[in-house]
């Protein structure tokens, strides 16, 4: 029995770059290989060209140590797969001096696409200014988890919701800013709207919530050369919103592989 | 063939939903080939009694009886309940109940609601417990913060072991597994649909979906969209990664619902 023979042809036709993946690390601190071996799979399984991954540090204000420890991981994982795995450096902007360093050091040696920021600071906290400047000198995109979230308590007080993008996007217009997850959790409607004004910000489609219309709606507020093809662990969900959805089949090949940003895909060793 | 035991019809009053009323929900299931649905009314779960969506649930579906099977929304706190389900079952032919402990706040360990249980179990009817109607981190500021409680679902098996019970739209993998020990040695047998569980390999060898069939077993799975308040083809995604043999691929699709519907108590 195969469902939806038709429609996956779009992903089998299609480049398909997915922008927002994880890999991890074992309990040596080092690529958790078999990890990264079946998400390589499963990726090829989906007709996934492309894995832009990361390895952010969730909780906490991770050291310099740390975060160049994880990038060190992202690294094994894009010389185990150089023809699939691109990747994102992550960096704690509250190391200023040690963020911009590994930022250059992750997308000058190490061959990396863009950064990858987590919840620790709001996107327009004045403490990320100089890392968002040092993108713009490198013309790198700033992927950054995001989600507007209502729970009570919110467990996460830092994470940049829509509003912080837009702040962000008017005091450096020339960046290009990435809203994590459209569907990673929160109101995704209050974030679409936050940013829709604002052409340097794009959004991934990323996360496990796959409510009807959140594809449609993002392509009404942002277009669908502002929306990136991305899964972040949500496989299913992912390809299966983007199959869903009642837009256009111009746009699906365009979110599956934005043309705005292949040029950063071009780079690397 | 699918059987599809989660949907809905009704106006949700947190955002706007397409597809809600019955000819459009059996619209879109034809799309994406859905044949019966067991479905619900949003109305009973916001209006004060419950029974008035039940009411309109009941006259709308009619014409569709053979596509849609109404579920009873009881709130059992209200007055009436007893009376309103057995209408519900009897007079209006419902083939399920369907309870929101975390709408209506209430303890599903209650007297009242054990006794709605049990009610259910001794008529032969499933209760449906959907974990969430929508993820609870995007929800309204007018909206519970709650999802079913899942301690208190343990607690439940043990006081109506004679019941049927479908835990949906849920991490169904975790709670199969915390709900195993519980599960064992009931008459009443406990089902989970996949809408929330990760058929692919993207955290190592072992999926999610491979957990909840260690947890639960292929006679214990059955198929829920969540229609129209999420987009279908994700399980149809997850339907062709599960790389089951098709004699149980038939069993998720229908034949685990069809026939817990059916069956003789």
């Amino acid at each position: 029995m195969y469902f939806l023979k038709e429609q996956l042809k779009l992903f089998e036709c299609n480049k398909v770059v997915n922008w927002h993946e994880h890999v991890r690390d074992n309990n040596r601190g080092q690529l958790d290989e078999e990890q990264c071996d079946f998400l390589v799979e499963a990726a090829k399984r989906a007709y996934m060209d492309v894995l832009v991954v990361s390895r952010p540090i969730s909780g906490g204000s991770p050291t310099p140590e740390m975060f160049r420890a994880k990038n060190n991981v992202v690294a094994a994982a894009m010389k185990r797969y150089p023809q699939i795995i691109k990747g994102m450096a992550y960096v704690n902007p509250g190391y200023m001096k040690e963020s911009l360093y590994e930022i250059d050091r992750c997308i000058k040696e190490l061959g990396m696409t863009g950064i990858k920021l987590y919840n620790q600071y709001f996107i327009s906290d004045p403490v990320v200014r100089p890392v968002i400047e040092k993108c713009i000198e490198l013309d790198i995109p700033i992927l950054s988890h995001a989600g507007k979230l209502n729970t009570v308590p919110n467990p996460q007080p830092t994470i940049s919701d829509g509003t912080h993008f837009a702040e962000a996007a008017r005091n450096y217009p020339e960046a290009v800013f990435v809203y994590g997850h459209i569907g990673g959790g929160g109101d995704w409607q209050w974030s679409l709207k936050a940013i829709a004004d604002y052409p340097n910000v794009y959004a991934d489609i990323s996360g496990s919530v796959y409510d009807e219309g959140i594809i449609e709606q993002a392509v009404s507020y942002l277009g669908a050369g502002r929306l990136l093809f991305a899964t972040d662990g949500s496989f299913s969900q992912g390809i299966g919103k983007l199959l869903g959805a009642n837009i256009s089949q111009e746009d699906k090949i365009t979110i599956l592989n934005n043309p705005a940003f292949a040029r950063y895909l071009e780079r690397g060793l | 063939m699918i059987y599809d035991v989660n949907t809905y019809i009704g106006h949700w009053p947190f955002r706007k939903i397409r597809n809600n009323t019955p000819e459009e929900l059996v619209k879109k299931m034809d799309e994406v080939g859905i044949s019966v649905a067991c479905v619900s009314s949003v109305h009973s779960v916001f209006y004060k009694d419950a029974m008035e969506g039940n009411t309109e649930l009941a006259e709308e579906t009619r014409p569709y009886k053979d596509r849609l099977l109404p579920f009873a929304i009881i709130n059992p706190l209200y007055p009436a309940w007893k009376k309103d389900f057995l209408t519900c079952i009897e007079k209006m032919n419902m083939k399920g109940l369907e309870l929101y402990p975390y709408y209506h706040r209430y303890d599903l360990n209650c007297p009242e609601a054990v006794e709605l249980v049990r009610m259910a179990g001794d008529l032969g009817i499933p209760v449906h417990l959907p974990c969430a109607i929508v993820n609870v981190r995007q929800r309204h500021w007018m909206d519970t913060n709650e999802n079913l409680n899942i301690g208190q679902v343990e607690r439940l098996m043990e006081l109506c072991p004679d019941t049927d019970i479908i835990i949906t739209n849920g991490p169904s993998e975790q709670i199969a597994a915390k709900l195993k020990k519980a599960t064992q040695g009931r008459k009443g047998k406990v089902f989970y649909d996949f809408a929330r569980v990760e058929v692919f390999p993207v955290r190592g060898q072992k999926t999610n979906f491979q957990a909840l069939v260690e947890a639960a077993g292929v006679d214990r799975i059955v198929f829920g969209s969540c229609l129209p308040f999420q987009y279908a083809e994700p399980q149809m995604v997850r339907l062709n990664q599960m790389g089951l043999k098709d004699e149980d691929m038939e069993k998720i699709l229908y034949k685990n619902l069809q026939t817990l519907l059916t069956e003789k108590k």
